[in-house]
């Protein structure tokens, strides 16, 4: 069987287990309520969606599920779509197991535009996110651009420590930035948790449809590129060598990442490692190529944020855990175990 | 097929390649020697677009600079001399990745061509990360594989592969690509002695097919004298000789580059094993 | 290969003290860090009411009776709220005091005078903010301090730590812990600031004004517990936090006889939106800041989707305080126990 591209079959296995994790998600929450009122009161909103003269469910159950669960694990699950689908992307593109917005410094970076777009009210009229999210695209790319920009200039071959090094003193950098501006504009900018850890609390409808746009759009972009990610991954130079236009390539994914990485992170905060360890199982899983590996990983990020979520929501009922608490957790276990794993094979 | 005109390349106030001009023709395997830092591998990135230069590399009479990425690479195939592997892709798939060149033209092409296609009873649109390859592809990859010895190692990662291995696997993705000129940078090096004669064989099997030339930076003098149909010497950026090997390969040109007895001191060694 | 595994472990180790960082600080001392600054360059309401007038005019009076009077001589010496002896030789007429529930007592009691510096958070009375800022909290400057030439230095541990007391002692500054956990202990730290002023019967009056208030509206205050009271210190937006067990609010709500819905939650903590729409609240009182656009805090809780079946929300029972007035442990709890009082059982 040709493994280069992604089957059918698995395809559905993927989409079966993700859809499972979902449901499982929408049952367990803070508030417990019976799978079966779960299924009913989605099953009486669906109906009312289509068909207006059906009852509006309503009720506490209907509440918790229709406008606070249901919104708040499909943000989720695209949030982890969206990050995971950017990690891999940028591990393919710099040939680097360890890259991910956040080791990069580059939701970090998304995170100080979104606040310097509360501080100074950057905003459009008519578009009430819109401010924050332009800004969180415009600085992930700017800081990602400057990332890479130093790296090259310190260490062409972008070796694995090199630009990993930089991501770290670059985040270290922008949160003292954070620090100051929040400083200076405390009664706007309250909630440096928010940037720093995430929190899909509150997150509705129409957050899950500008998630679901960002993840057509530019993961679409980046899904077409999974030959040249492949190419990317093995090698720069070899990418270029067998024709691939290496300098429109490369600003493609950066634009598209950063797109992706803004959005999440205008809606959720900086919720970091996701596309760090994400893509990491799913290569174990279904291998380096990134015609499998992205698609496998738009559903393997869904489940682990959705996973993660869910551990912040139930574990200390009915407190809520910051969910970038537990994915960092994680996520640093991760992260020492592949840095160990590829600093042992050079 | 390949003219160089003028070519010359600064860094900074540096010049690697000085006003360097020489031609590659249809089954020349064109040798470029010379000391470290005469601007070799430079002269090979210049041709594969990988670094800024002036004056003008011109394949088959057209400006290289004008074609496109992938125009680039049906012409000209490259094999480094190094490669570092960082994830687990296996020989098919390296190898494979020499068709990226062809994946434009085969879309078009691919859509009612495709004879597995025709069998399925619901023709389904599939997205780009879904689509196999074609037949032709699917050719040029097995030959590929075949003609280097690595058709059993297919499914191996190549983080597993020896150094000759690798090498040969890169071979077979610029085989793959099915290029008209080869560029190779030192593809020896590394290697040793069994991997290097392999190698040179192979490369000088695949340039019997009409249509092809080969030019390749080697250190190895007699490697260039045994395989070389043409040797350009280079010193300091600039062309010191060029022409055939028993005209260029000669004490009065390269006593004064490699500043000593080369052919003295090469009999000496050769003498060893005579003894 | 040193080399590289040098530089492992100082990225294993930039990274876990990144994560700390992240982890540890933004959880607790940032949010407070943050909350606290809420109303830093909030200028003090301007509708005030009329209630908090009248409280801040007879303030006024008590402060300059007190004025009038002698002050105590001879040394003075107290225990601070961390149990630490300290000795006076006549009241401090030079004070830095860092956190704003510290400022609020001094001026209360008259003694706003004597301020020669106040951190930068402290923002009430209005006569407050022409007192040059020191910084506090984490980034408390030493060498800022020294130059004001401070008698007397007041600090709280909950933003200051007691390694900075430490630092400070030895750089010959006197210095003095509040502590307040509950509203008792609100008028120990009044009555040991008063004692270091030398203002020991307006501190009294103060504490005095502040039980009368407390007495009336307990009594007053028909509440059996019944009805529930959902206290919101961040919005939705960035994902909710509420004052459980062992807080101010708390405290107040059970004057009141209402029930605080979180108060199997301790302190201020982060809570699930779910339990908030389960726990059914009758009140809910926020503390979230207007800055001029969009919907104002109350506004954003009645259009959230999935309350509008929330009693509060329903009976649009929503009170945004936004003067820390039942966040810092100061004279003013009476003031804003007086206004949840007026919230929950209507206006005299």
């Amino acid at each position: 069987m040709e493994k280069n591209r992604f089957s059918i079959i698995e395809f559905v296995i993927f989409a079966a287990v993700t859809f499972a994790v979902l449901c499982l998600c929408i049952c367990i929450g803070s508030v417990r309520i019976p799978p079966t009122d779960t299924m009913s009161v989605i099953w009486d909103g669906m109906r009312y969606q289509v068909d207006l003269s059906a009852a509006k469910p309503e009720g506490l159950q209907a509440s918790i599920i229709l406008s606070v669960r249901l919104p708040r694990v499909l943000c989720v699950a695209m949030t982890g779509a969206a990050l995971a689908l950017a990690g891999g992307a940028m591990q393919g593109l710099l040939k680097n197991p360890l890259a991910d917005g956040s080791t990069l410094g580059v939701s970090s970076g998304a995170a100080l535009g979104a606040v310097i777009a509360i501080a100074f009210g950057i905003r459009f009229p008519g578009l009430p996110f819109a401010g924050t999210m332009v800004m969180a695209i415009l600085f992930a790319f700017l800081s990602l651009v400057l990332i890479l920009t130093l790296a090259y200039r310190l260490d062409y071959s972008l070796a694995t420590n090199t630009i990993i090094l930089i991501g770290v003193i670059f985040s270290m950098f922008v949160s003292s930035l954070m620090n100051i501006i929040v400083t200076f504009a405390a009664d706007r900018i309250q909630h440096i948790t928010f940037w720093t850890m995430g929190s899909l609390q509150g997150a509705s409808y129409q957050n899950a449809l500008v998630l679901l746009g960002a993840l057509v759009i530019c993961g679409g972009v980046i899904l077409r590129h999974a030959q040249e990610l492949n190419a990317f991954a093995i090698g720069e130079d070899n990418a270029r060598h067998i024709g691939v236009d290496v300098r429109r390539v490369k600003l493609v994914i950066l634009i598209t990442v950063s797109g992706l990485i803004g959005v999440c992170v205008s809606i959720g905060g900086s919720i970091g490692f996701v596309g760090l360890v994400t893509p990491h199982i799913v290569r174990m899983l279904v291998g380096p190529n990134h015609r499998r590996l992205l698609p496998a990983s738009l559903f393997g990020g869904a489940v682990f944020l959705m996973l993660a979520d869910l551990a912040a929501r139930t574990l200390l009922n009915p407190i809520e855990l910051p969910i970038g608490v537990v994915t960092s957790l994680v996520g640093a276990v991760v992260f020492v175990v592949i840095f160990y794993r590829s600093r042992r094979h050079s | 097929m390949l003219q160089v005109n003028n070519l010359t390349v600064q860094y900074g106030d540096l010049t690697i390649v000085d006003h360097l001009s020489f031609t590659a023709e249809e089954g020349q395997w064109l040798m470029i020697v010379g000391p470290n830092g005469a601007g070799k591998s430079t002269t090979l990135n210049a041709i594969t677009q990988g670094t800024a230069y002036t004056g003008q590399v011109l394949f088959e009479g057209e400006d290289m600079k004008k074609k496109k990425a992938a125009e680039r690479a049906r012409c000209v195939g490259v094999l480094m001399q190094n490669h570092f592997a960082e994830y687990a892709f296996s020989v098919e798939e390296v190898a494979a990745l020499g068709r990226y060149a062809y994946s434009g033209s085969r879309r078009i092409a691919d859509r009612d061509t495709a004879p597995e296609r025709k069998t399925t009873a619901v023709h389904l649109p599939r997205p780009a990360f879904l689509a196999g390859r074609s037949d032709e592809d699917e050719r040029a990859v097995e030959n590929a594989l075949a003609l280097t010895g690595m058709t059993s190692q297919r499914k191996q990662s190549i983080l597993t592969l020896s150094g000759g291995e690798l090498q040969r696997t890169f071979l077979a993705q610029v085989f793959a690509q099915d290029p008209k000129l080869l560029l190779l940078d030192e593809p020896t090096n590394h290697l040793d002695l069994v991997y290097q004669k392999q190698v040179f064989e192979l490369i000088e099997k695949w340039l019997q097919t009409p249509g092809r030339a080969v030019i390749s930076v080697v250190h190895d003098l007699s490697l260039a004298k045994a395989y070389g149909t043409k040797v350009l010497l280079m010193n300091h950026g600039r062309k010191v000789a060029c022409g055939p090997a028993a005209e260029v390969l000669v004490p009065k040109h390269l006593d004064p580059v490699y500043q000593m007895d080369v052919s003295g001191w090469m009999r000496q060694m050769l003498g060893q094993w005579d003894g | 290969m040193k080399n590289r595994k040098f530089l492992t472990a100082g990225i294993a180790v930039m990274l876990s003290c990144a994560l700390a960082a992240c982890g540890g600080q933004a959880g607790t001392q940032q949010t407070m860090a943050a909350t606290e600054a809420v109303t830093e360059t909030a200028t003090p309401s301007m509708e005030t009411t009329t209630e908090e007038v009248s409280v801040a005019a007879a303030e006024e009076t008590t402060a300059e009776t007190t004025e009038a009077k002698t002050e105590v001589s001879g040394p003075i010496t107290i225990t601070d709220m961390l149990g630490r002896e300290i000795t006076l030789e006549q009241p401090a007429a030079r004070v830095v005091a860092l956190t704003p529930s510290d400022c609020e007592i001094l001026f209360t009691i008259g003694a706003g005078d004597t301020l020669v510096g106040r951190g930068e958070y402290c923002d009430y009375p209005a006569e407050v903010l022409d007192i040059p800022t020191v910084q506090s909290g984490a980034e408390t400057n030493i060498e800022e301090i020294l130059a004001l030439e401070p008698q007397l230095l007041i600090m709280s541990t909950m933003s200051q730590t007691e390694e900075q007391a430490a630092q400070l002692e030895a750089a010959g500054v006197q210095v003095v812990i509040s502590d307040a956990q509950d509203i008792a202990g609100v008028y120990t730290a009044i009555e040991m600031i008063g004692k270091l002023m030398g203002r020991d019967e307006s501190a009294a009056e103060v504490i005095d004004n502040m039980k009368t208030t407390f007495a009336e509206i307990e009594e007053k205050s028909a509440g059996d517990g019944s009805k529930t009271i959902y206290f919101e210190v961040s919005p939705l937006e960035y994902g909710l936090y509420t004052a459980g067990a062992h807080t101010f609010m708390d405290e107040v709500a059970n004057m009141l006889g209402v029930k605080n819905c979180f108060a199997d939650v301790e302190g201020w903590s982060a809570i699930s939106e779910e339990q908030v729409l389960e726990r059914n609240p009758d009140y809910i009182m926020t503390i979230t800041m207007y800055y001029g656009e969009g919907p104002t805090p109350e506004e954003e809780i009645l259009g959230r989707a999935g309350w509008e079946n929330v009693t509060a929300v329903k009976n649009k029972a929503i009170l945004n305080l936004v003067n820390n007035e039942l966040s810092r442990p100061a004279p003013r709890l009476a003031d804003g126990a007086k206004m949840l009082y007026d919230f929950v059982y209507g206006e005299e």
